[in-house]
């Protein structure tokens, strides 16, 4: 129903005009069905964000296999069939109890988009020197070992409308993974640009998944890589570490190419300097988050202090140790403190908490902190180091 | 388990920020629940690189830089204590208009201020100048009848002689759509397209716009002047969340709640996920009623009214947001304007059904924050963030898993396309950072039923007096109170913060008047 007149022509009409819009918009809701609408969820465009974006994800380990030394790649199958579809160059986050300690730790995913499809994620695990998490995988998780992930995030990937049609990857170590997702989404055609990779690793021996990468780079023009080897000389192979010599060596001549970095601190280390001496645009130069500097507690002259950390969870108080020279996060994770944690490395801020009391440190490389949040008192417990006793709330 | 709170607020979106400090401000033992690990809701900002995007923030009105105290908003700002906790920037340039239909020839930019609007209008439509004057009169009027509305707190019949005297043209207009007022007052075209240009900001075209809802909106832009926040959005959401804790509020954050729970047709506490209970005499809630009485509450709690009155409405468009971190100023890129609205066509009806699906939907809303906030980025960059609005709902239902992310891609990529035609510039070379929002975006973040970003819509017949009106009658729950963007005065930041701030004000004014029975 429409109320036909001409506004602003008489008084009297206009104000039966709004009045009578009442029994209109009353009838609406009178003619209306009683029958309870479809909640959210049950619309196909949040059926699509809820299946991108799990809360959890209930995998089962079902094949182990040893790549090199203290190297495995662990495949994992959803429970319920389905693994959350993501885009190659991403993480997966998993929650590990270990004894009273509640870990969460970040892995690239190292099988491609498509096999998430079928269910199947792929991860690999290399022992590091201190890693707790790391040597507690390499030990326990077998075939049949249930795991509690999280939804793949991480924006490690490549972006048409951003990066430059080439890519020239830097992989070091157990860097490689987030670059096979890379090389397997080219293949299946996925993804499209050019990747070509530049691997290091001290050995032959030491190259997990040569055999995968040169079945790929053999069948796909757009996937070449480059094996360099940091010890001995070995024919058919590039030596020594990865630098700007050996990028320019591989980037196309005259165009833009974007380098794209994992691997360890170490590595980057030596290579921001030298991708810094080529002159790149921010815009072409990506390095995927490694965690918080090994080196940053030290730099701030934080040394092996113990401190009282005041954890309040929903109003509950409790009072754990921390050390000066490690950061909240891995308080709360000895503590066994579950606290929502993806990247520990600064930048993904879902451990975002509030720092009620104390001082904190927070290395300027890892501070990806809001402005807001900064003013307001908020810190990301991973990537910070309480300097005395201090008093955080987690929610 | 656990210990009674007086009211307990789901969600820490604008709504319940506002609503959760009002309360604890009257001395009321307030718990405010957020299911994400941090507040705003909307109001929120993220950062990626060297940049920090604000999340949905163009401009914000309410605050009213223009009007000596400001307005509603600065006034509750300043009565909650958060005021001193924001920097606010004052901007003056309302926005340029372009439509990428050459023939139309549409390029119109408009400064704030009554004066300066119509000047400028005059320029684009000569000879509009009285017409224009008539337009603003009866927008100023219209708007004291409601803010006179607002005031009214005894019944008596000087009310009728104030609003059939006073406030005429509020009790005149109040029914009608944008485009009959326009008709009514034979605007010429240009003029129509400057007065119209905002209609974005609501999605319903202006032949369906209720009249009194677009310029509401509309003055509060011009007459009453925008601002934007020094620290995003989320510089706002921070300051109130920090208000409402000095104040002995509790917030808690990453803490979804599951339903909530009513007795004897009131509403008397919510269980989490995590399986607690948390009992309380209040409930507000900043999530939607869409989702209050389709998920939230158990369906032999909700009163037949309000499934009907659910039902009888139209969720409004769904979002879309492209964000961008580029490599150089925006001076060097030539992009001149803080705020542009480009469009197809500058026939708003014709923009709306080409605005349906994705193809063929070229409408978008762009900011160059640095144009109002000089400083928001590095030094030789600038951060533009275009969005878009799907007015159909089955716009993005082909969309699944697999082709999401070329889905998206491909409309964001089109944006770029249409935003450099209609302002001669070249930013695509220039992206540094990029990230898209689409409609399972606003799904995931916000659980927005269709990913829906402004509610319900709203047209000529559910406008603000309208909603006023059949909010106030039929059967509710209990001691159950909403505040938000999907209110009695529809999306936005200022309607989000008032509804949320008069919903407070309501359970205090029952708390009382329950103490006094008693």
């Amino acid at each position: 129903m429409k109320i036909k007149t001409t506004p602003l022509s008489s008084g009297i009409k206009d104000f039966t005009n709004t009045v009578l819009s009442l029994p209109v918009r009353f009838s609406d809701v009178a003619k209306a069905s009683d029958k309870q609408a479809a909640p959210p969820a049950e619309f196909q465009v949040n059926k699509v964000a809820a299946s991108l974006h799990p809360k959890t994800q209930t995998l089962i380990v079902e094949n182990v296999e040893s790549l090199t030394d203290d190297f495995k790649l662990y495949t994992l199958k959803a429970k319920n069939g389905k693994a959350a579809y993501f885009r190659a160059g991403q993480y997966l986050s998993f929650q590990a109890e270990i004894g009273s300690s509640v870990c969460t730790r970040a892995y690239s995913i190292a099988s491609s988009p498509k096999e998430a499809l079928n269910g199947t994620y792929r991860i690999a695990v290399k022992r590091v020197d201190d890693g707790f998490v790391s040597g507690y995988i390499l030990d326990n998780w077998e075939k049949g070992f249930v795991i509690t992930a999280y939804a793949p995030e991480g924006t490690f990937v490549y972006e048409p409308l951003r990066d430059a049609k080439t890519v020239i990857g830097v992989a070091g170590g157990s860097g490689i993974t987030p670059f096979l997702s890379m090389a397997k989404a080219i293949d299946e055609r996925t993804e499209n640009f050019n990747l070509t990779l530049l691997y290091g690793a001290r050995t032959e021996k030491d190259l997990a998944f040569k055999d995968e990468l040169d079945r790929i780079a053999a069948q796909n023009g757009s996937f070449k890589v480059v094996y360099v080897l940091s010890e001995g000389k070995t024919k058919g192979f590039e030596h020594g570490f990865i630098g700007a010599d050996l990028i320019k060596k591989y980037a196309p001549a005259g165009c833009d190419y974007s380098v794209f970095a994992c691997g360890p601190e170490a590595m980057y280390a030596f290579l921001s300097k030298e991708v810094e001496s080529l002159g790149l645009r921010k815009k072409f130069v990506r390095f995927e988050m490694q965690g918080v500097s090994k080196t940053a507690a030290k730099k701030a002259g934080l040394k092996n202090e113990t401190c009282k950390v005041t954890v309040i969870d929903r109003g509950k108080e409790t009072v754990i140790d921390g050390r000066c020279d490690e950061t909240v996060l891995t308080a709360f994770e000895k503590a066994g403190i579950a606290v929502p944690v993806r990247c520990r490395s600064g930048e993904c801020g879902f451990c975002r908490s509030k720092l009620v009391s104390g001082e904190v440190y927070i290395d300027d490389s890892s501070d990806y902190r809001r402005i807001a949040d900064a003013q307001f008192g908020y810190i990301h417990p991973c990537c910070t180091f309480p300097k005395g006793d201090i008093t955080v709330k987690i929610n | 388990m656990g210990k009674k709170y007086d009211v307990v607020v789901i969600g820490a979106g604008n709504g319940g920020l506002v609503a959760a400090t009002k309360s604890a401000l009257a001395g009321k033992k307030t718990l405010l629940v957020e299911r994400h690990n941090i507040p705003g809701g909307s109001a929120t900002s993220f950062v990626r690189g060297r940049f920090e995007f604000e999340a949905s923030l163009h401009e914000l009105c309410g605050i009213g830089p223009y009007i000596e105290g400001g307005r509603e908003l600065k006034k509750i700002f300043d009565e909650l204590g958060v005021s001193e906790k924001i920097e606010w920037v004052t901007l003056y340039e309302a926005f340029r208009m372009i439509t990428l239909n050459d023939k139309e020839n549409v390029d119109y930019t408009l400064p704030t201020t009554r004066k300066a609007f119509i000047d400028k209008v005059v320029e684009y439509a000569p000879g509009s100048r009285e017409k224009c004057e008539k337009l603003f009169d009866i927008i100023e009027e219209a708007n004291a009848g409601l803010d006179y509305l607002g005031t009214i707190q005894n019944f008596s019949t000087d009310i009728f002689k104030k609003i059939f005297g006073e406030y005429s043209d509020f009790i005149n207009c109040a029914g009608y759509t944008v485009n009959e007022l326009f008709d009514a007052l034979d605007l010429p075209k240009a003029a129509r397209d400057c007065f119209g240009g905002y209609w974005l900001y609501l999605g319903t075209p202006l032949d369906e716009q209720s009249f009194m809802h677009y310029f509401t909106m509309f003055k509060s832009y011009i007459i009453d002047g925008p601002v934007i926040p020094k620290t995003r959005s989320h510089g706002i959401s921070s300051a109130i969340l920090d208000r409402f804790e000095e104040l002995g509020g509790e917030a808690w954050m990453s803490t979804a709640v599951r339903r909530i729970i009513v007795r004897d047709a009131t509403a008397c506490g919510v269980e989490l996920e995590n399986g607690d209970i948390v009992d309380c005499d209040y409930i507000i809630s900043n999530a939607s009623p869409y989702n209050m009485y389709t998920k939230l509450i158990d369906s032999r709690y909700v009163p037949k009214y309000q499934i009907k009155k659910l039902n009888s409405v139209r969720l409004a468009p769904k979002g879309f947001s492209l964000f961008l971190g580029l490599d150089k100023s925006a001076e060097e890129l030539g992009i001149q304007n803080h705020s542009y609205f480009i469009y197809d066509t500058a026939d708003t009806a014709k923009q709306s059904a080409l605005t349906r699906g994705r193809a063929g939907n070229n409408m978008q809303a762009a900011v160059c924050l640095n144009n109002g906030l000089p400083d928001c980025s590095p030094e030789g960059t600038c951060i533009l963030y275009i969005t878009g609005l799907f007015t159909g709902d089955n716009a993005w239902d082909d969309v699944s898993e697999e082709n999401y992310v070329t889905a998206k891609r491909e409309f964001a990529d089109r944006m770029i396309s249409n935003f450099e035609k209609a302002t001669g510039t070249e930013i695509r070379s220039h992206i540094e950072e990029i990230e898209i929002a689409s409609p399972m975006t606003y799904a995931r973040y916000l659980d927005a039923p269709n990913g829906t970003i402004y509610g319900f819509e709203n047209t000529g017949s559910y406008g603000i007096v309208q909603r006023v009106v059949t909010d106030a009658v039929g059967k509710k729950i209990n001691h159950l109170y909403y505040g938000g963007g999907y209110g009695s005065k529809s999306l936005g930041y200022s309607p989000s913060y008032s509804t949320g701030y008069e919903a407070a004000a309501a359970v205090l004014k029952n708390i009382e008047k329950e103490a006094g029975i008693k």
